[in-house]
């Protein structure tokens, strides 16, 4: 058979021992950076790219992805432990993940997260294996037309994921739509909403934005409450538990599918396979109201979505030629450095080099297990580390993350400001996560609707007219009706109080 | 101590994950700064990109980066440092000392587009730098979906006056491509819709999709898209045929005079004394002709050009006056 002719071609090449030593170096790396907010993965390759000038292509490509994905594994694990999402997909692992922790389960959501992310990765391998082709075909089919549904029905989605009222999420979400359209607009070279602020040409920080809003804000917080220091966790409880990891099963499996399939699309692919992985877990969910107060399942579908996203996001890269958002740019630099134009062709006339890369993905995934289940223990020992001692730590390295990214001292007053109104929402009782969601899908939005209507020439009927837009925007005013159905309302209200 | 490792883990990945600490301690001018241009370099040189990590400024940067290395015995650092246009870039290494360890990979966005484009920039792209070593340039093309069945300019330009409301796509508001596009259609006597994307990538994915009709971007990383036959050249805007393109032709051969190229150089901050900048012009030159370099360069389809310093830094200057019409034609400046 092809497939598997293919990927021992691919294994071969992926066991050799330069490229098992530059996977394991990536992967490595990638977890050490992926552990703390702010310069993350794309900063890194960057800096190893000249590095690659004396690689072997096959080899930096490996090690450069092993990086990406990596930092992908690394990165649950801050949102975990103290609620500091480090990029925007694992904002949605902060939602149980960190209240797992709270009730002193950090050990099992770190475990199932590790878990989750090592069978989404083995599942979209062999998924890019496959089905790599037939997938970018998918996404050649998502137009402008198609993502503004697409993030239509993310944003009704997001309503779904709060916890509190309705419309009390309905605002966070325009509230943060409004943030998100600071910036230089679109289709002209006006700015918008900066008040004159340089810093705020391209917009706003959204690690900035996020590191306030979920990590200070719960700084200030804890602060707040009397901390009782939390006791030495004997070692078998630093594991799922039976019945834990029969809750996470199911979500695991399901994430990876909507993670795969999601991950193909450009720009908040991934993202929206996070939220829509816990939004569908939610749902599905016999007991809805456990999540966000520490649900196994809040922790696994999202973990598995976000890793099977992060590996798929190269199957535009590598069958078009399209770069899908930061990273993907840099692999391409790095493909461009070694002479490989990415395109069609890499998989005919690079047949070992794209094989192998597939292969040591899951060579890497494997390495990440047995890498992370043994740290689990030592990242929940750091949880006894007073608190005193432990929160200037945390501000400290998430100042510098947010500084990093674009080396602003601005961002870092924006942290900060995005951190007193957390402070002020939490005491309201707004919820941070549809205001984030609103920030990231509302200029995507706005953009895609632009260009939508140019392209169709100022006919709006072009959202209906095609078939996957219109399914898309029916599946949202179902959702929608659904969820403001006064009968509907009061079972909600009903549930609520029941907490 | 598992708190003291998470510090150690913690500032090791600080200072892996970034330039920064390292590039800010370039940054400083130490008091031997203003020393003599013949110790120069005596400590690790710093090369601003306007652009992201990945695109060719940046692949570009750290090619002739590596190559410098090798040849000055000081370590060259890429740091990127994207946004507004690029002079988010010009105006950080405006401010530097013009000591040599501070340079800018300069290019249209700062130095030709903006000054047009924007109301207010917070420098002079020719007074306050130092033009100091001109590397070359790659063109942009018009590609178009085969299905319209054009050639060439003459049936483009046919197609487009029978259907004023054919598409094309640029990679922004005020990229080389969409003030290409607008030229085009000024010179041509032709309506276009102009459907501004992020950067060419998106683009090139609608256009895949079949849902844009045509789009501008530069000419030799669309050669795989041109040879399979999924686009169509129509035509490049550069003075003569590119050499990973031959059989498209040029817009002026057509009949349409335009030049636009996308320039790549080394600047620095002005003031620079002459022994300095004859010093770096050398070293980058000398990087430029090395085959190995001239080669990758050539295959990412930059075409390089000697030029002296003072040729260079009259280049940039005219280059403003060329670009300067073009930009207020295309509508693209802030109001």
């Amino acid at each position: 058979m092809d497939l598997a002719q293919n990927i021992s071609l691919g294994l071969g090449v992926a066991a050799g021992f330069d490229n098992l030593l530059f996977c394991f170096l990536g992967v490595l790396l990638g977890t050490l950076i992926g552990v703390l907010p702010g310069i993350g993965a794309v900063a890194t390759m960057a800096m190893l790219l000249p590095l690659t000038f004396h690689l072997a292509p096959t080899t930096s490509l490996i090690m450069l992805a092993g990086i990406y994905y990596g930092a992908q594994y690394g990165g649950s694990t801050t949102a975990i432990l103290v609620n500091l999402p480090g990029e925007a997909n694992s904002v949605a692992t902060t939602l149980d993940g960190y209240a797992m922790a709270r009730r002193g389960r950090a050990g099992a959501a770190l475990a199932i997260a590790a878990i989750a992310s090592f069978f989404a990765g083995t599942v979209s391998t062999v998924l890019i294996a496959q089905f790599g082709p037939a997938m970018a075909a998918l996404a050649l089919k998502f137009g402008p037309v198609e993502y503004f549904s697409l993030m239509v029905l993310g944003l009704v989605c997001s309503m779904v994921l709060a916890t509190g009222a309705l419309h009390k999420a309905a605002v966070m979400i325009l509230f943060g739509i409004f943030l998100g359209l600071a910036g230089t607009d679109a289709n002209s070279p006006m700015p918008r909403l900066t008040f004159g602020i340089d810093a705020m040409a391209d917009g706003m920080s959204f690690v900035a934005i996020a590191v306030g809003l979920f990590g200070l804000t719960e700084i200030i917080l804890n602060l707040e409450r009397d901390l009782t220091r939390v006791a030495a966790i004997p070692l078998r409880d630093l594991f799922p538990t039976r019945a834990e990891l029969s809750e996470s099963a199911m979500p695991i499996v399901r994430g990876t599918f909507l993670g795969s399939i999601l991950g193909v699309l450009p720009g908040g692919g991934a993202l929206l396979a996070s939220f829509g992985a816990y939004a569908l877990e939610k749902k599905l969910s016999r007991t809805p109201d456990r999540f966000g107060k520490g649900a196994i399942a809040g922790v696994a579908a999202p973990e598995a979505a976000n890793n099977a996203g992060a590996q798929t996001s190269f199957i535009p890269l590598l069958t078009l030629g399209v770069p899908s958002n930061a990273i993907m740019a840099v692999m391409a630099g790095a493909m461009t450095i070694q002479g490989i134009i990415p395109g069609p062709q890499v998989m005919t006339e690079h047949a070992p080099l794209f094989w192998g890369m597939i292969a040591s993905m899951w060579i890497g995934n494997l390495m990440l297990l047995v890498l992370n289940l043994p740290l689990v223990g030592l990242w929940v020992k750091l949880l006894q580390v007073p608190y005193r001692l432990m929160f200037p730590a945390i501000l400290f390295f998430s100042a510098i993350g947010v500084y990093s990214i674009a080396n602003q001292a601005f961002d870092v007053y924006l942290a900060v400001g995005a951190g007193v109104l957390g402070y002020v929402m939490a005491k309201l009782g707004f919820e941070p996560t549809p205001l984030v969601l609103g920030f990231i899908l509302g200029p995507m939005m706005e953009e895609n609707f632009k260009r939508a209507m140019l392209l169709a020439g100022g006919d709006p009927a072009t959202f209906i007219d095609r078939p996957i837009s219109a399914g898309l925007l029916l599946v949202s005013a179902a959702l929608l009706a659904v969820m403001v159905l006064p009968s509907v309302k009061r079972t909600r209200a009903v549930a609520l109080r029941e907490e | 101590m598992p708190f003291s490792s998470l510090i150690r883990t913690a500032s090791r990945r600080a200072l892996l994950g970034s330039a920064l600490a390292l590039a800010a301690a370039v940054a400083l001018p130490s008091p031997g700064a203003f020393a003599q241009a013949s110790d120069w370099p005596q400590k690790p040189i710093r090369i601003v990109v306007t652009f992201p990590p990945g695109g060719t400024s940046d692949i570009v940067a750290r090619l002739i980066g590596q190559n410098l290395t090798e040849r000055l015995g000081q370590q060259v650092l890429v740091d990127n440092r994207p946004g507004a246009g690029g002079t988010v870039a010009a105006e950080l290494v405006r401010k530097e000392a013009p000591d040599g360890y501070t340079l800018i990979l300069a290019n249209n966005a700062p130095f030709t587009i903006a000054p047009t484009q924007f109301k207010k920039i917070p420098y002079d792209p020719v007074k306050d730098f130092t033009h100091i070593a001109y590397i070359g340039a790659s063109a942009p093309g018009l590609m178009v979906q085969p299905s319209l069945g054009v050639k060439d300019l003459n049936g483009f330009v046919a197609l487009a006056k029978a259907d004023p409301k054919l598409t094309y796509g640029s990679s922004g508001v005020g990229s080389i491509s969409h003030i290409l596009g607008e030229a085009v259609k000024k010179k041509a006597g032709i309506q276009m819709v102009h459907v501004p994307y992020k950067g060419s990538a998106p683009a090139i994915q609608d256009f895949k999709a079949g849902v844009l009709k045509s789009y501008y971007d530069l000419l030799a990383q669309n050669v795989p898209m041109i040879k399979s036959g999924e686009a169509v050249a129509i035509g490049v805007a550069a003075p003569e045929r590119i050499s990973q393109a031959p059989d498209v032709p040029t817009f002026r051969e057509q009949g349409l005079d335009i030049v636009l190229e996308n320039w790549l150089g080394v600047s620095g901050p002005a003031g620079m004394p002459p022994e300095l900048v004859a010093k770096i012009h050398d070293a980058v030159a000398a990087a430029v002709a090395t085959p190995a370099v001239k080669d990758k360069l050539s295959t990412w389809g930059i075409e390089t050009k000697p030029m002296t310093s003072a040729q260079y830094a009259a280049f940039v200057a005219d280059q403003i006056a060329v670009w300067r019409p073009l930009i207020i034609d295309a509508g693209a400046t802030e109001k």
